[in-house]
């Protein structure tokens, strides 16, 4: 077991313009499971690479412990990968797949059946092990792939999307069962998704990246009340948050006819920039209030799931029904509520739960 | 295209009424409806069939027919009927077993070597390296080159007297070798000239085979602590088996039907493919036999038994393809 430190590291593809992944700074503890989640192309899987040796670092260092590994082969780091697309040796039976490393490392022939037959055991493979792997379903594939980097107990695990391939309900069930897993064997745990909720229910941590560059690191309360900026309160929810942008006036925030309240002195330094403050608010955040006491909505679509019900709604005019913006405002409401598409409501917003931030800036300011 | 639609929409409506009275022997029916709807498909892979009779199942079935005949070339049709005499006048010919021994023995020495060359050679193409198309060109160059020229410049390079092997052995202090008067030595320089001409070609192969390959294969195994040999041993090789078959099932045809390079390299055009036979090959000893002895059923002879041994071989190498697949599932 080890911790990971990235310090400034930066990878520059040649003939890029910009960095693929910006001076990242991020110290994973012993142990911890960290998940990396951004949109596509953010520099989460370079990241990864960057770590795994398969990828050059152009500035900083990547360090395993307290050994720095930058320069390092990805056969000096002891870490293990498990691929998007599994990579498994075709021609290989599972057991061979998963006893691949221990052959090469020397290990010899009963010890290395012993460990395949346990790791398999762990994954419910045992009776796979003289398949080869086109032979296997998608969900058995990909446990292959967690076997092979199990066998080997290194001190990290790294997994890049393993569960991109596999169908909606299956991903879930794997979700958890990789979750507790890994948190069984205590091993430090990179893992990469761009599926937020897979980031925050696996999550020990979760740093989001955009362009390359660190958002925020956080665990996966912290991030969902109190995102750092702009992107991470609308990366990280679903649905999203609801964002609004309006003037700085007496009392709070214009939004369309009404005025959201916000404290005189977080509204001073949020408006600092050019006036402009940018407000969030969850769908759950927010009530029924009665006619013109909060914002005027009008209701778009509404989402029945049983357990809620979400209202798809546009910010309205306070007196005529003229839509003002046409954004979503996402609420969620009790199930089987009254609300119908075409009406009109007014929503208030939750004492405390408006996320104030810069327009200028698109930072948090509290 | 109008034509072809046209009949077959024709044969669509006229089948139901020829198929509904007769409906408990239905497959009559059935199949001729294919055959009239295929027709076109049939006529338009027709003149591939024609070509191909022509020009190989007719010779093909000729040169059996002519092998049981004692006849020559200058009247092929007028040969007196011998069974298979010619056979077994073959089959206890030393000239046939020592061109068959011959044959063997510079198709392993050419084979074996060449295909490792390409192997290695295709891996080190497979990496990036700048001026890749170049070197691909180049590779390809022997191929293109025409066996007259190629085997002109090898002759002099082999030369006894004055060529530049030679010359170069007893720079470093070693003796003259007389490369085409020795069964070895002659044998080797064939090889040599085979594989100069066949190398590049395979390694071509071998690499379009390599980049099929996933990256991400090479990747998992550089992170299970694989060396860049034992990827080459664990991950290319095994990939690359189906082609590997099928470059020695080639190279193998190739080298049982060997010709151009023996005898060119004799120099004065004769086929006894050296003064003692040390390098005539089958199909030398076939042309030796129609073209300078005249004896052209016994010639049709040989190339029926040259034919039976690359089917031999194909076939072996078919059998251990299958076993090995059977023995991978
Ligand atoms: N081999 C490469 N060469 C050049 N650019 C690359 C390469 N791999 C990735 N990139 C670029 O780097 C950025 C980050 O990619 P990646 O880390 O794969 O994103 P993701 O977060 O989707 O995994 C993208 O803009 C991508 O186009
Ligand atoms: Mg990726």
């Amino acid at each position: 077991m080890a911790t990971v430190t990235f310090d400034q590291a930066t990878r520059i593809y040649p003939k890029a313009e910009r960095p693929a992944v910006d001076a990242l700074d991020l110290e994973i503890a012993d142990g911890e499971f960290l998940v990396l989640v951004g949109p596509s192309g953010c520099g989460k899987s370079t990241s990864l690479r960057m770590l795994a040796g398969l990828e050059e670092v152009d500035a900083g260092s990547v360090l395993i412990g307290d050994r720095d590994v930058t320069d390092r082969p990805p056969k000096d780091r002891d870490i293990a990968m498990v691929f998007q697309n599994y990579a498994l040796y075709p021609h290989m039976t599972v057991g061979e797949n998963m006893g691949f490393a221990l052959k090469l490392a020397g290990v010899d022939k009963a010890e290395r059946a012993r460990r395949v037959a346990e790791a398999a055991k762990i994954l419910d493979l045992s009776e796979y092990l003289d398949r080869r792997p086109k032979a296997l379903s998608g969900g058995q594939r990909q446990r292959v792939a967690m076997g092979r980097a199990i066998v080997r107990s290194p001190q990290v695990f790294l997994m890049d999307e393993p569960l991109s391939n596999l169908d909606a309900k299956l991903r879930v069930q794997t979700r958890t069962q990789i979750a507790a897993l890994v948190k069984r064997l205590g091993t430090t745990t990179v893992y990469v998704t761009h599926d937020q909720v897979e980031a925050m229910t696996m999550g020990d941590r979760v740093a989001v990246l955009k362009d390359g560059v660190l958002q925020q690191c956080d665990t996966p309360g912290e991030l969902y009340d109190r995102p750092a900026n702009v992107f991470v309160a609308g990366f990280i929810g679903s649905p999203a948050m609801n964002l609004v942008t309006g003037q700085a006036v007496e009392g709070g925030v214009r939004v369309g006819g009404a005025v959201l309240p916000v404290p005189r002195e977080q509204l001073a330094r949020a408006a600092a920039g050019n006036g402009q403050v940018t407000v969030g608010f969850r769908p759950e955040a927010m009530h029924l209030v009665g006619p013109g006491q909060g914002l005027p909505v009008l209701v778009n679509v509404v989402e029945q799931l049983g357990s809620d019900a979400f209202l798809y709604t546009k910010l309205a005019d306070e007196e005529t029904d003229d839509v003002l913006h046409p954004s979503d405002v996402v609420v969620r409401t009790e199930p089987r509520s009254a609300a119908a598409a075409g009406q009109k409501l007014w929503l208030g917003v939750r004492e405390g739960a408006l996320h104030v931030f810069d327009a200028s800036t698109q930072q948090r300011v509290d | 295209m109008t034509i072809a639609s046209q009949s077959s929409r024709e044969a669509q409506t006229a089948s139901p009424p020829a198929a509904a009275p007769a409906a408990p022997d239905r497959t009559p029916a059935r199949r001729r409806t294919t055959l009239t709807r295929n027709r076109w498909g049939y006529a338009y892979v027709a003149p591939f069939f024609l070509v191909f009779g022509a020009f190989s199942l007719y010779p093909f079935v000729y040169t059996a027919w002519v092998s049981l005949h004692r006849t020559s070339l200058s009247n092929i049709d007028g040969g007196t009927w011998v069974g298979l005499e010619n056979y077994r006048n073959l089959l206890t010919s030393e000239f046939f077993w020592n061109a068959a021994r011959n044959t063997l023995t510079i198709g392993i020495l050419a084979t074996v070597p060449q295909l490792c060359l390409a192997l290695g050679l295709a891996h080190l193409l497979n990496y990036k390296l700048r001026h890749r198309t170049f070197f691909r060109t180049v590779m390809l160059m022997p191929y293109a080159t025409s066996i007259a020229a190629a085997t002109l410049v090898f002759s002099q390079l082999f030369g006894r007297d004055y060529g530049l092997i030679n010359t170069a052995l007893e720079a470093v202090g070693l003796n003259r070798i007389d490369w085409e008067g020795g069964t070895w030595s002659s044998q080797v320089a064939i090889a040599v000239i085979v594989t100069w001409r066949w190398t590049g070609y395979n390694a071509l192969i071998y690499l379009a085979a390599m980049q099929s390959i996933p990256g991400e294969l090479y990747e998992a195994a550089e992170i299970d602590g694989a060396s860049r040999w034992k990827q080459f041993l664990n991950v290319t090789i095994p990939s690359l088996r189906p082609t590997i078959l099928f470059t020695v099932v080639v190279s193998t045809i190739g080298a049982v039907q060997l010709f151009g390079e023996p005898l060119l390299f004799a120099g004065n055009g004769t086929t006894s493919g050296g003064s003692s036979g040390q390098y005539q090959t089958l199909g030398l000893l076939m042309y030796q036999q129609g073209w300078s002895n005249f004896h052209i059923g016994q010639a049709a002879t040989t190339a029926w038994a040259m034919f039976m041994i690359i089917l031999v071989i194909v076939g072996l190498n078919a059998v251990i393809g299958r076993l090995r697949s059977r023995a991978d599932r």
